[in-house]
């Protein structure tokens, strides 16, 4: 949701702290703490081998120019291809060890995002964008993944190195070393400067990203209205504002970053002519000795190179920082309730279901059910019937537990609905939904959902029951094909078809049927008719459904207007009401009389 | 990799100056060390104080002038790099506007995000990096060999044979990197696709308790995703170790061939110093390669599956120009036939809508219905016969004019994020406050929007999930109504719609003066129709009007008896 941020977008920043942000991802990394401490052994060797190998490369070299035809240049110059050789290993080892550790600490991060999500409740999913969401469980993931896999390795080399460095310059001169030293102030001031733009630019880029991935998943799943409303210029309109708001911050989040090598080589130089000048007074005075200021500048070189090194690295992190920042704003989204600690898994359920005066409310605002009161035996049918809006849906919800009552209590079998653990509960239940969501799975799997240990034939026998098994035969590839998760190239009446089928696989003792059939054309629905009544048989059903003939044949029938119960009873007694129900009924027959 | 390349056209006025700007760079780079050398040689080692400052000062400056360089280049090459981006996105987008069905088929939606995002972002940093140091890596390894030569051929003839062995080594890297690299984007697709599927179907997960399993998926996915990015990184990190073993043993390998040659007295020892230098030095520039390789395999790998997005066949009716007339609401089919994935879908229909005229089409799931309304505003191409729009075949018409006359409201509905208005606005370009309120009383849904909090303020979610079933068709057809349509197809729009509800709408919709064709299962709300159309397999087994086929086909009387029994 673009313009509404409440929560995610514009909640203070409880993570804003980057240290905060670090820690949390240390927190996952921790799990491979042992290896982790393995590669800092291993920088440290590797870091000594690269500074032994150059040192005893100048040993060589001048035992060579010495005396050329020495025996021990052969044992020297093995020596060096073994100092040579293990750099490389070491070298390898810290890399591949790293990349394992950074991979499997992403792929933590993305698998508990993920589960997080699946308990995260409904509501959740009502408010925010899902291209938006998706760009946090990739694009963020991505630039978390990108630093971790070079940027500690290099970090704690650069620190390594520096320090070493360090130590020699302060033994060969304590007085150049603080005048090469002159220049970590401006170090310190210029990364300062850079580092407070890229860090609120890599912020925003972000969530350019974000937006761009939110509104590009959005349009490119309802392209046709799109097209169908010859809305592709406006579409492209809004877009490329999205677009050129990403361009805009990903320019100067790229510019500042740019900024940084060439702070590093200038102040190089700077020191380097620092250390001459002065170094070249002092030599002139005696101070020092003209060969200490030549050893002196290859050093301040091997200085300032890390140093480069640790400023890009740190500016790398601030990339990730940003990235991590919008995951963890996820993973602090409250989760559905816990079950309560006394709740009972059940293992049956009779499927008696008791409403008594049920409240509810979304966000406090004014009651979307009020005093809902009524009791299905187990076996029985309710019908859910009413206007739209009047609260249908609502009331499956609850039965569902997606949301909780805000008054009154929900009773199966005689236990409150919070005693039952909701993963007992809800594997009780199968559900048709109006939407009929598919997933990007064969047809046959698609149906197996309904229950994962159903048999193929048992699939077929659903999908037989549902009368949809003559159209998947008539597909090239049968049950195999695969299904769009968009559910492009099956109809939408196919679709509920293959819902159908998914529930009565999972052989539920709560049924669900939210508009199962509205898409189903009455020849086939007669068909499916009995295969449902078959399927509601010994279960207790719930029905929402707009055609008189399972609404008629409903042991009990709710007519519900804004939020309550107008109307409840069989078909009979309703209709000798004379109320809404009879009204509805009346209009039907009127319609019925007019035609004939 | 060539489309993306040519993406670069447009900004070479930045690239040039970029690449100008990184050749300065680079010579000063260059002559830095021989400053120095001067410096220390001629300066400090012979105690002149003069040319420590004047040379000093001339380093200070050219550190200066690089400095402002790379600062300036920093600049040119965002440009570039941010440049190529924006008007890649532009383009996929403007792209995928113009898919057709089957291209969402070949690639699917979290397919096409992923590349608008993270493959864009790809391309970026490859671009960045190219006109910020790429250029540096060969110019210097030239340099380090041209150098070499000057000092000794012998020697550097090695250096220069070598070189060939370890580029060809960084190409194999290079190449391998691209598939692997292009593996693991697709990996982030089938992430993608799982973490989509969760959210938008997240009440059936749950409602049918397969949290756990769904878990499963994900990690599963992740799992592919994560040994396919191991397997690239790791290889990456290959070249690196390998190279500098390599470079470090060709330094030994002429320390040692120089033995001979120093007894011989044909190599002077500074020479064999110098050597080794240039050597090391290129040594450390191949490990800049080793990082671009990275950089270039992940670009490339991302080029191509941009390029498969772009170079995709779509539709190319959707560009041509044609006829822009103002329909009357005409609607013709003459023996039309449209298959569907080489499935025929339908055979052989013909019939005529009169202009103000309300066409009702049955049929059972499966029978074309929906095939049928498509081809109108041909978001499907027919595969036979002629449709005709007054008396025009659709084909000479120009496709955007005919779609602004025509409202089809599909049997899913779409709605967008924003508020209720602004998707009813949807419609109509600038669309007052009273043409929105009049189309949402036409849809019957006024009155209860004005009963939301905000009324016509109201903000939905993505796919409108608080709104009931109802709600959303009845706002999807507002949103269809706004536009004062001359040919209105309802796509089933209705099913959800109580039967009060169906019957004001119905009376709503008479009062348009357009040509309504309408899907619907209930007879009752066809049966007003002047005409109703019967498809059975994608045939037209019959037409006629309600009291006609009640007389002249069996399977519509069927049809009827069987929804009578059911009102009652």
């Amino acid at each position: 949701m673009a313009h509404k941020h409440h929560g995610i977008g514009s909640a203070p920043p409880k993570v804003g702290d980057i240290r905060d942000t670090l820690k949390r991802i240390w927190g996952y990394m921790a799990k491979e703490k042992k290896m982790f401490y393995l590669i800092l052994v291993i920088i440290f060797a590797s870091s000594g081998l690269s500074l032994l190998g150059p040192y005893l490369l100048g040993v060589a070299v001048d035992l060579v120019i010495q005396d050329p035809s020495a025996s021990v240049i052969v044992t020297m110059l093995l020596w060096l291809l073994l100092v040579y050789t293990l750099q490389s290993i070491f070298l390898w080892l810290q890399n591949y060890w790293m990349i394992n550790i950074a991979q499997n600490t992403v792929y933590d991060m993305r698998n508990h995002l993920f589960s997080h999500l699946q308990r995260l409740p409904i509501l959740f999913f009502q408010e925010y964008q899902q291209g938006e969401l998706m760009s946090r469980l990739t694009n963020d993931m991505e630039n978390v993944s990108r630093t971790l896999n070079t940027a500690i390795v290099q970090f704690v080399t650069s620190i390594l190195t520096i320090l070493g460095t360090l130590v020699i310059m302060l033994w060969l001169s304590p007085v150049l070393t603080l005048l090469t030293l002159t220049i970590v102030p401006a170090l310190y001031f210029g990364m300062k400067w850079i580092t407070k733009r890229t860090g609120k630019y890599f912020k925003e880029q972000q969530k350019h990203l974000g937006d761009v991935n939110g509104y590009v998943e959005e349009m490119f799943s309802g392209q046709t209205i799109i097209s169908m409303f010859s809305r592709e210029e406006r579409v492209m309109e809004d877009f490329e504002e999205k677009n050129e708001a990403l361009k805009h911050s990903g320019y100067w989040a790229q510019v500042y970053t740019g900024f940084i090598p060439k702070l590093m080589n200038m102040l190089n130089n700077i020191s380097f002519a620092i250390i001459v000048g002065a170094g070249g007074l002092l030599a002139l005075n005696g101070f020092i000795s003209i060969g200490v200021i030549v050893t002196f500048t290859t050093y301040s070189r091997q200085f300032t190179r890390p140093l480069n090194d640790l400023a890009n690295q740190f500016n790398m992190i601030l990339s990730a920082v940003a990235g991590a920042e919008r995951v963890f704003q996820i993973l602090d989204e409250s989760e559905e309730k816990k079950d309560e600690t006394q709740a009972d898994h059940i293992e049956r359920i009779e499927g008696d279901v008791r409403f008594d005066h049920v409240d509810f409310a979304y966000d406090d605002q004014q009651l979307t059910l009020s005093d809902v009161h009524f009791h299905a035996k187990p076996g029985e049918t309710v019908a859910l019937v009413g206007p739209t809006g009047a609260g249908k849906t609502t009331i499956i919800s609850l039965l569902s537990r997606f949301y909780e009552p805000v008054g009154g209590r929900i009773r199966i079998d005689g236990k409150d609905l919070k005693t039952i653990t909701r993963e007992s509960l809800r594997k009780q239940m199968g559900v048709v939904l109006q939407d009929s969501t598919m997933f990007h799975m064969t047809i046959r799997e698609n149906i197996r959902y309904g229950r994962l240990e159903a048999i193929d034939e048992d699939v077929e026998r659903a999908a037989k029951a549902a009368h949809v098994h003559d159209f998947i035969m008539q597909l090239p590839n049968g049950y195999d094909t695969m299904l769009d998760s968009d559910g492009k190239g099956v109809s939408h009446g196919q679709r509920q078809l293959l819902s159908i089928a998914r529930a009565m696989v999972a052989d539920p003792s709560l049924l669900i049927l939210d508009e199962a059939t509205s898409s189903i054309d009455t020849v086939t629905e007669m068909k499916i008719n009995d295969a449902l009544s078959e399927l509601m048989k010994g279960r207790t059903s719930f029905v929402i459904a707009h055609r008189l003939n399972t609404i008629r044949s409903a042991d009990l029938i709710l007519v519900l207007r804004d939020g309550k119960i107008v109307e409840k009873g069989s078909h009979r007694e309703l209709v000798n009401q004379n109320g809404f129900y009879a009204d509805l009924v009346e209009t039907q027959q009127a319609e019925k009389r007019a035609s004939s | 990799m060539r489309t993306i390349f040519s993406y670069t056209i447009p900004y070479k006025f930045s690239a040039f100056v970029a690449l100008a700007l990184m050749v300065i760079e680079l010579i000063v780079e260059l002559v830095q060390p021989l400053i120095m050398a001067k410096i220390i040689d001629e300066g400090i080692l012979r105690d002149d104080f003069g040319v420590v400052s004047t040379w000093g000062g001339v380093l200070i400056g050219l550190s200066l002038l690089a400095f402002a360089a790379g600062i300036t280049n920093s600049f040119f090459a965002a440009r570039l790099s941010q440049g190529v981006g924006y008007d890649l996105r532009r383009d996929l987008f403007k792209k995928v506007q113009s898919f057709a069905n089957k291209n969402f088929q070949s690639f699917s939606t979290p397919g096409l995000v992923t590349r608008m995002t993270n493959d864009v972002v790809q391309i970026q940093n490859l671009l960045f990096m190219f006109v910020r140091i790429a250029l540096r890596a060969p110019l210097f390894i030239v340099f380090g060999l041209v150098m070499a030569f000057t000092v000794n051929v012998q020697l550097a003839t090695i250096l220069v044979l070598t070189v060939p062995v370890f580029l060809i080594f960084l190409f194999f890297i290079l190449t391998k990197g691209v598939k692997l690299f292009k593996a693991v984007q697709h990996r982030l697709d089938r992430v993608n696709t799982v973490i989509r599927e969760n959210l938008s179907g997240i009440r059936l997960i749950k409602g049918f308790n397969r949290g756990e399993h769904e878990e499963k998926r994900f990690v599963k996915v992740n799992d592919s995703l994560l040994n396919k990015n191991k397997r690239a990184l790791w290889l990456m990190e290959v070249a690196m170790p390998v190279v500098m073993l390599g470079m470090n043993a060709i330094i030994l390998i002429i320390l040692w061939l120089s033995t001979d040659r120093l007894v011989a007295g044909t190599v002077e020892p500074g020479e064999v110093v110098a050597i080794i230098n240039y050597a090391t030095r290129i040594m450390f520039t191949f490990s800049i390669f080793t990082f671009l390789i990275m950089v270039f395999s992940r670009g490339n790998a991302s080029a191509n599956r941009l390029e498969e997005v772009l170079n995709e066949q779509t539709p190319t009716y959707l560009q041509d120009g044609g006829k822009k007339v103002s329909l009357k609401g005409e609607v013709r089919f003459d023996n039309v036939s449209f298959a569907h994935a080489d499935q025929p879908t339908l055979d052989g229909v013909s019939f005529q809508a009169l202009s103000g005229q309300t066409v009702g089409i049955l049929g059972e799931t499966g029978s074309g219905k929906t095939s049928l309304l498509h081809l109108i505003p041909r978001l499907y191409e027919k595969s036979g016969g002629d449709v005709y729009l007054d008396e025009y075949q659709i084909e000479d018409l120009d496709v955007k004019s005919i779609r602004e006359q025509i409202s089809l409201v599909p049997q899913e509905v779409h709605l967008f994020s924003g508020t209720v208005g602004e998707n009813i606005a949807w419609g109509k370009e600038k669309a007052t406050k009273e043409e929105i309120m009049e189309a949402a009383k036409q849809a019957q849904i006024h009155s209860f929007i004005i009963t939301l909090p905000n009324g016509y303020d109201t903000e939905l979610g993505q796919k409108g999930v608080t709104l009931s079933g109802g709600q959303k068709q009845r706002l999807s057809i507002a949103r269809a109504l706004i536009r004062h349509p001359k040919v209105l197809i309802l796509d089933d729009s209705t099913s959800a719609l109580d039967a009060h509800t169906e019957v004001r709408l119905m009376k709503s919709l008479k009062k348009q003066s357009c040509t309504v064709l309408m899907v619907a299962q209930k007879i009752s709300s066809l049966k007003a129709a002047d005409q109703i159309l019967l498809l059975h397999k994608g045939r037209l087994i019959a037409k006629g009007s309600h009291e006609e086929l009640i007389i002249q086909s069996p399977y519509y009387r069927e049809v009827y008896q069987s929804q009578q029994e059911e009102v009652m």
